[in-house]
């Protein structure tokens, strides 16, 4: 509890409400928790109208350690107090979350169980297949897009055109159009019926709406995702397919760095994906081991975890002898964006395997997220506990 | 102990009747409810501390609908006994449970 009344502040409130001295107050009290003990001794059960019910519980005998001595000991069966507030002070204290009520959320156990399971399948299917071709970046970026609704249109705006104002999305759809035109041509046969769908579709409505153009910008982008996902499937053996996708996903990103090329001198093509050393694992090592004496810093293992996610099922557990890949980090103590955004994915993932399997854990990995991307905090690539994210954004 | 039983003793130790008794107590009643309901802790020495705590919004599998529910959170109260009333009742054999 922050904040505590000491017991003279007690006395002080008790005797004005009551309208005596304080002394008679005090002694009241005294009085009162004297009858108490007395009470608990005698029948085991005291009860305090309108507030609460004192009473003892006999706590059976139970194994334990000596945290000192870490000694198995068995702890004798003793008496407990324990105090049961009635409903008036029950529902004065739980006042201001009063109006809260549980909801149904999800079907049936079983159901939704395999729904989950189905789902991660799929992802890790995803994972495999991009795994493959080396560009874990734009999957986790497809992931994100294909899998929320709602923020896609922030996605885009943010990642493929910072350049315009959010609240002219039409604007920036265009634009971002022609831009990818230049920047490669394998876009075009995408993009030109996309136009063509658009300009009718503003014309089917009449009038302009936002919502509408905000509908029209995540059928875009769903059907560019959708595209890249199936070329890469189609010719994965062709290496230039990776680097065109890699302008398409970014096509603004050169443009937004002149435009603040005094603030970010650093601005070679953005990275997106690490280059890999293969490393045989030896037994007694784990990821945090090998994160520490190859990457220089030992909290940068979820990246060996996001990156060898096909080897890897249970963070907790390293198959001895496995071959991982091991990204190249330049500056361990200083991260560039898209290697602090790795590792924030790896976080994630991280989560997410611990709200299945370790659920008490899982909001730390949550926050681990936040402290290397707050841009993925605020923007998840999936759905998190409202709960986790709120430990997460506070802590 | 029921309520009465307390009112008697208590009236019997303080010398106040039993009406004025039951105001008293009421009147604590009412400050420590009025606290707790602040959030603020309360101490009282040799009984012990009464805080609140909000508990965390949970998912709970409730059998009846087969289907999870989501408990919002809540603040209760919570009481933990001073060493020595802990201590001086730990090994009572009591009768009444």
């Amino acid at each position: 509890m922050s904040e505590k009344i000491t017991f003279k502040e007690l006395v002080e409130l008790i005797s004005r409400q009551s309208n005596q001295s304080q002394s008679s107050a005090n002694s009241f009290i005294h009085e009162l928790v004297q009858i108490i003990e007395g009470g608990l001794k005698k029948s085991g059960s005291v009860s305090i109208s309108g507030f609460g019910k004192f009473e003892l519980r006999w706590m059976n005998e139970r194994p334990g350690t000596n945290p000192q001595t870490g000694e198995e000991i068995t702890i004798p069966g003793q008496n407990k107090v324990v105090f049961k507030p009635y409903k008036a002070l029950r529902e004065d204290v739980n006042k201001p979350f009063a109006s809260l009520k549980s909801t149904v959320i999800g079907g049936s156990g079983a159901k939704s169980a395999e729904n989950e399971s189905d789902s991660e399948s799929r992802i890790e299917d995803e994972k495999d297949s991009t795994k493959e071709i080396g560009i874990p970046f734009i999957a986790a970026k497809a992931k994100e897009v294909r899998r929320t609704s709602i923020p896609i249109d922030e996605l885009l705006i943010e990642h493929e055109n910072p350049r315009f104002p959010e609240d002219d999305p039409f604007a920036g759809l265009t634009d971002s159009d022609t831009d990818t035109e230049d920047d490669s041509f394998v876009m075009m046969p995408p993009s030109l019926p996309n136009e063509e769908k658009v300009a009718e579709e503003v014309q089917k409505a009449g009038a302009f709406k936002w919502s509408y153009a905000a509908a029209v910008i995540i059928a875009l982008i769903a059907f560019i995702i959708l595209f890249f996902m199936f070329q890469r499937m189609g010719d994965s053996d062709q290496p230039a397919t990776a680097d065109q996708t890699e302008q398409l996903l970014t096509p603004v990103e050169p443009e937004a760095s002149t435009a603040e090329a005094a603030q970010e001198p650093e601005s070679p093509p953005p990275q997106t994906e690490f280059q890999t050393e293969n490393y045989t694992v030896e037994p007694g090592e784990s990821l945090w081991t090998i994160a520490e004496s190859r990457l220089g810093n030992p909290y940068l293992w979820p990246l060996l975890y996001q990156l060898n996610s096909d080897i890897i099922s249970n963070p907790n557990q390293l198959p001895a002898v496995a071959d991982i890949d091991i990204p190249v980090v330049s500056n361990p103590e200083n991260l560039n964006e898209f290697e602090r955004e790795q590792v924030a994915l790896g976080y994630f993932a991280l989560y997410e395997w611990n709200r299945e399997n370790n659920p008490d854990e899982a909001r730390f990995f949550l926050w681990a997220v936040g402290v290397f991307s707050p841009e993925i905090l605020e923007q998840p690539p999936s759905e998190v506990d409202p709960d986790d994210l709120a430990f997460a954004l506070n802590r | 102990m029921n309520y009465k039983q307390l009112i008697d003793k208590l009236s019997e130790q303080t010398g106040n009747t039993k009406t004025r008794t039951k105001e008293i107590l009421g009147d604590a009643v009412t400050v420590l409810t009025e606290q707790l309901s602040d959030g603020k802790g309360v101490s009282i020495p040799d009984l012990g501390t009464f805080s609140t705590k909000v508990t965390e919004q949970k998912k709970v599998y409730n059998p009846h609908y087969d289907a999870y529910m989501m408990v919002p959170p809540k603040r209760v109260v919570e009481f933990s006994p001073a060493a020595g009333l802990k201590e001086e009742v730990k090994f009572l054999d009591s009768g009444d449970e």
